[in-house]
């Protein structure tokens, strides 16, 4: 038996030399990840459409993928049916896959011609280039823009440009579940109204039967990221915030935002108000398995909750000690830059439509969220969840994060809600955590 | 080159004879080669070559996809420095790969070895463990997301008969969260190792085994002596695939943690990821991706180097 089974001599498989065939190949396989990761826009065909009859077709990339994109597309299909210049064409996917492939799609000449997203978000984005100033929307008096809550309006200006019409805009409400309550000995019509009748509540509402330290049952459902910003927005009830109103300056460190995060993360850490460490969905679950008896959340939830038989009211969040300020999310539509004029005025036709008294009682009444004007809300019959979201003295005090803030979205995932979380997770107390990430904001905002 | 220094004493064969040049360019048989390889080049310099000279370009720029492209020369390399994020995903990236590539391969020549013996069930067990590298990340997310939820995960529940109770959720849990994407990154490959080890093993002649046990080797020895030797070609395969496979960790992380609990398992593709796609700033993204591919071109080198040192032919 004859093998040849020797190990190669030591000199010929030096280092040194390495055939070149081998660094090659190297070279390629450790290439790939960057063909996947630097990608540009593959160039498509123009999106500008228009057909024989000389039709426009608009295509609306949005987020409504809840129970709250049938009644969009109610409202898109009565517009269509309404005129026969335009017609709108709806594609709902979820808004990070929107947030992800935005850029990308408007770059390769293959992307959307009606663009929704959350305010909040628009300034990045209109920062870089990708809307189009839309503030002759507004001074066109056909298009009815006065009836607009201001608010709304007011949420996609950068840079005192408004780069977007409003789709929706509502309030946070408090949603707390009634058999909780009563199960907790506590009166199930008398919510708390104020953050230390909450702290009260907690020990009772947070249940922990077999003592194995983690409780079956939570007080409240509160995302840390990937998730409306609530957190965030509590730091308003002691008079504190991320920035201040024009934001231009870090107000994290400030005594009155300390304060706040104490408070909640002491809450938290030592009553286990709520589970560290889940997203916005995470939250929606543990309330609607009612694993929690609290959750501050938008009115695109009642559907699910309704569904899951939850038996549960609606009342303002808490109000802070200083302040009863609540977080308001408004989603909004823009366009992309080098929108052609005969696109962007059969985009403001819908974008009318949708605002108009028809197309918001239509939006309201499908979706449960408030309309955008004030004065529709009696026609409002359908549904009771447009007219508790938009209570005057909820509207009223009622405002967005970070409005007009270029780095806002980065604030937010990259400093904000990390540091929630190594405070929630006792990795460093909450004056240091903040204090650095109050001057990493202070660097984002004089970018 | 410097070779005479370790020069062993004794007599060395005549080294073999030199190979005729791989890629010579003349000759009706080498267009014929250049003729079959051509699909395969030019799908290599459309989405592998050209794509890496873009970012390479790219990474000396200030980009967003929208606006034309600036040069900065070598600012975004010069900020990578003194970037605790860059250094940080770094960290993550590093410990990933130190841990994850020799369990992934430790373990696929285990399971190789298992699975090359004749049982009940063979069949299945090899299924079974294969199974994780084709199925898609979407189900992957699923499917770990309930198995690891703190409150409905079944897994959370088996450990909870045993007293491990996590407070929170393992992922969102800073402590844990990097050992459950090291467990699912290595659950996700083993397979497709522990295939190229099982082919290795099957072309090891028998009789060698048989010379062996004749000889007196007992099942260590016959493992250490023929086994592991005759093995060393798919084990420098599978160890620079698998290193750099855990360099360029991204996709169960993505899908699982998203690089949290606070970055805790942010590696240096996912920040990647979040320069350019989150942050919207791809020249800065670009140059963090080639950093890492010199990291990795450095590494593979030294690996080539260190264990074709230990090539067989037989």
């Amino acid at each position: 038996m004859k093998t040849q089974h020797r190990r190669r001599s030591r000199e010929r498989r030096s280092f040194h030399r390495v055939r070149p065939l081998a660094v090659v190949a190297a070279l390629a396989i450790s290439g790939l990840a960057l063909a996947g990761c630097t990608g540009q826009g593959s160039g498509g065909g123009s999106s500008d459409q228009t057909d024989a009859s000389g039709k426009i077709t608009l295509d609306f990339w949005n987020g409504f993928t809840g129970p709250d994109g049938p009644a969009l597309q109610k409202v898109i299909d009565d517009f269509n049916a309404s005129q026969d210049g335009v017609e709108v064409k709806a594609n709902i996917m979820p808004w990070d896959t929107l947030y992800q492939k935005v850029l990308t799609s408007v770059a390769g000449n293959d992307g959307p011609d009606i663009i929704a997203m959350s305010a909040s978000r628009m300034p990045q984005f209109a920062s870089e280039g990708l809307f189009e100033p839309l503030d002759d929307y507004y001074t066109d008096a056909g298009n009815d823009t006065e009836a607009l809550a201001t608010a709304a309006v007011d949420a996609s200006v950068f840079d005192g440009v408004n780069y977007g019409v409003p789709v929706n805009f509502t309030p946070m409400m408090m949603y707390y579940n009634k058999d909780l309550f009563t199960a907790a000995g506590l009166d199930p019509e008398a919510p708390p109204t104020t953050w230390d009748e909450l702290a009260a509540m907690v020990p009772k509402l947070t249940v922990d039967e077999n003592g194995d330290g983690k409780p079956e049952q939570f007080a409240m459902a509160l995302g840390d990221h990937e998730t409306v910003p609530v957190f965030a927005s509590l730091l308003w009830g002691t008079g504190g915030g991320i920035a201040n109103a024009d934001g231009t300056k870090s107000t994290l460190g400030d005594p009155a935002s300390i304060k706040a995060l104490d408070f909640w993360v002491s809450l938290i850490r030592d009553q286990k108000a709520t589970q560290i460490g889940m997203t916005g969905a995470d939250a929606d679950k543990l309330f609607q398995t009612q694993k929690a008896a609290i959750e501050i959340v938008g009115p695109w939830m009642t559907t699910g909750f309704d569904e899951a038989g939850l038996n549960y009211g609606l009342a303002k969040p808490p109000a802070g000690p200083s302040d009863e300020a609540v977080l308001a999310d408004v989603v909004s539509m823009g366009l992309p830059a080098g929108t052609s004029d005969a696109q962007k005025e059969a985009a403001y036709e819908f974008f009318a439509y949708w605002n108009s008294a028809e197309g918001q009682t239509t939006w309201a009444d499908g979706s449960g969220f408030p309309p955008n004007r004030a004065d529709v809300a009696d026609k409002v019959t359908a549904s009771p969840y447009p007219a508790i979201f938009g209570a005057a003295d909820v509207t009223d005090v009622s405002k967005t994060l970070l409005p007009g803030v270029a780095s806002g979205g980065p604030i937010m995932e990259t400093i904000f809600n990390p540091s929630v979380q190594k405070a929630l997770n006792g990795e460093g107390s909450v004056e240091d955590i903040f204090a650095a990430a109050s001057a990493q904001v202070q660097a984002e905002l004089d970018k | 080159m410097t070779t005479t220094a370790e020069r062993p004493a004794v007599q060395l064969p005549p080294p073999p004879k030199r190979r005729r040049p791989l890629l010579r360019v003349s000759g009706r048989r080498s267009l014929t080669a250049w003729l079959f390889l051509t699909p395969t080049l030019l799908i290599l310099i459309a989405f592998t070559v050209y794509p890496m000279v873009q970012a390479l370009y790219l990474s000396f720029t200030d980009y967003n996809l929208i606006r034309a492209a600036q040069w900065v020369g070598l600012d975004n390399y010069i900020e990578l420095l003194s970037d605790d994020a860059f250094w940080n995903a770094f960290g993550n990236t590093v410990l990933y790969a130190a841990v994850v590539t020799p369990v992934t391969v430790v373990l696929a020549l285990a399971f190789a070895l298992m699975l090359n013996q004749a049982f009940v069930g063979r069949a299945f067990a090899r299924t079974a463990i294969f199974l994780p590298f084709i199925v898609s990340l979407g189900i992957i997310a699923i499917a770990w997301a309930f198995l690891l939820d703190p409150n409905i995960g079944l897994l959370s529940h088996w450990l909870s008969l045993v007293g491990i109770v996590p407070e929170q959720g393992w992922l969102s849990d800073p402590r844990y969260a990097m050992a459950a994407v090291m467990a699912v990154g290595v659950w996700k490959n083993v397979g497709f190792y522990m295939v190229i080890f099982l082919a290795g093993l099957q072309s090891i002649p028998v009789d060698m085994y048989e010379a062996a046990r004749l000889d007196g080797a007992g099942v260590w020895q016959r493992f250490r002596n023929v086994t592991l030797p005759l093995l060393s070609n798919q084990t420098l395969l599978v160890s620079v695939l698998a290193l750099i496979a855990t360099l360029q960790a991204f996709d169960q992380i993505y899908v699982m943690t998203r690089g949290g609990p606070f970055f805790r398992t942010e590696t240096l593709v996912m920040l990647v990821y979040r320069e350019g796609f989150q942050e919207l700033r791809f020249g800065y993204a670009s140059a963090i991706s080639f950093v890492l591919v010199i990291f990795v071109f450095i590494l593979s080198m030294v690996q080539f180097g260190y264990l074709r040192r230990k090539q067989v032919t037989y």
